[in-house]
């Protein structure tokens, strides 16, 4: 079950918002800053998602991955086996609004992705990856790693 | 990608890095900036009746609690229920302690861009309501601002004009 239920309207438009914020805080900041905050987010927002993880239980990454981009109308392809989810992302949602609202999507666009995954993972037995393929195309993995 | 939903929890959580740096009165400004492509033009074009436009969506678009009054000139933005700040609350994460100021520090300079006067009490930082009062004539903002300043403590009240 989704620790964050959300069933109402939405506004697209913060994709925009998002977007300028990525390189706001790289130009200001660096990246490496951008990266830490994008991690922390993972961490400590998807909190439940994490501790789940922990407990081997990746039933609410899935079900987030699913909802979020079904909800957005992405096109993606969900695959599930014990050990590994792999999430291909065929239209990024994200990409695609920031394109109709004419904006130039940021350089640091995919590290939304890259690092809120590698958040949520961090100190289980899962590790993410991402593969980019072009623009708004993506393979996200979460792997879990064999218990020693 | 972060889902639109869950923006406002990155936010929070980008809010609570630049106030260690003392960097958000400048973010605000760049989001303003940001900002002005979805309704400088209208307010700039339309005045009241362009806010009160653009308020109608964002309250159906961000699931707002509220009102959006037009009263010739006067338009009224009361939030009973902020959806941003209540997902904020809501949040493992924890809520930045500034996170309600993000709206009027992008806001104050668009409404001033386009010539619009901008009344906006927090009614606290800590609860998610407030309310917003913008007068295409300074004169009554001027008065609200005095009757309001009655009522409501001086440190919750921000304007875009000088009192």
């Amino acid at each position: 079950m989704l620790r964050y239920q959300e069933n109402n309207e939405l506004h697209l438009d913060f994709h925009g918002t998002t977007n300028t914020t990525l390189d706001y805080v790289a130009e200001n900041y660096g990246v490496d800053a951008l990266k830490m905050i994008l991690r922390k987010t993972g961490h400590e927002v998807y909190k439940s998602i994490r501790e789940k993880l922990e407990k081997g239980d990746a039933s609410e990454l899935i079900e987030h991955l699913n909802w979020f981009f079904y909800r957005e109308k992405g096109k993606y392809d969900l695959r599930v086996s014990e050990d590994e989810i792999i999430f291909e992302v065929l239209e990024c949602p994200a990409i695609r609004h920031l394109r109709k609202l004419g904006l130039e999507p940021s350089g640091h666009v995919c590290l939304q992705t890259e690092c809120v995954n590698e958040g949520m993972c961090e100190g289980t037995p899962w590790k993410s990856s991402l593969e980019i393929i072009s623009e708004g195309h993506c393979i996200q993995t979460f792997k879990k790693e064999k218990q020693q | 990608m972060i889902p639109s939903d869950h923006f406002v929890r990155f936010y929070n959580e980008v809010f609570k890095f630049l106030d260690e740096k003392n960097g958000l009165e400048k973010y605000y400004l760049h989001i303003s900036k940001h900002q002005e492509l979805h309704c400088l033009e209208l307010f700039t074009e339309k005045g009241l009746q362009g806010v009160y436009e653009y308020y109608q969506k964002i309250y159906k678009e961000e699931n707002c609690q509220g009102k959006v009054e037009l009263n010739g000139h006067e338009l009224i933005l009361l939030m009973s229920r902020c959806p941003s700040l209540s997902k904020a609350l809501d949040n493992d994460a924890g809520v930045c302690s500034k996170y309600c100021l993000h709206c009027p520090g992008w806001t104050v300079p668009i409404y001033t861009r386009a010539g619009l006067y901008q009344i906006f009490d927090t009614m606290g930082l800590e609860k998610a309501q407030c309310c917003e009062w913008i007068y295409d004539v300074k004169e009554l903002a001027i008065a609200k601002y005095n009757e309001l300043i009655q009522s409501s403590p001086k440190e919750n009240i921000v304007t875009n004009f000088e009192v």
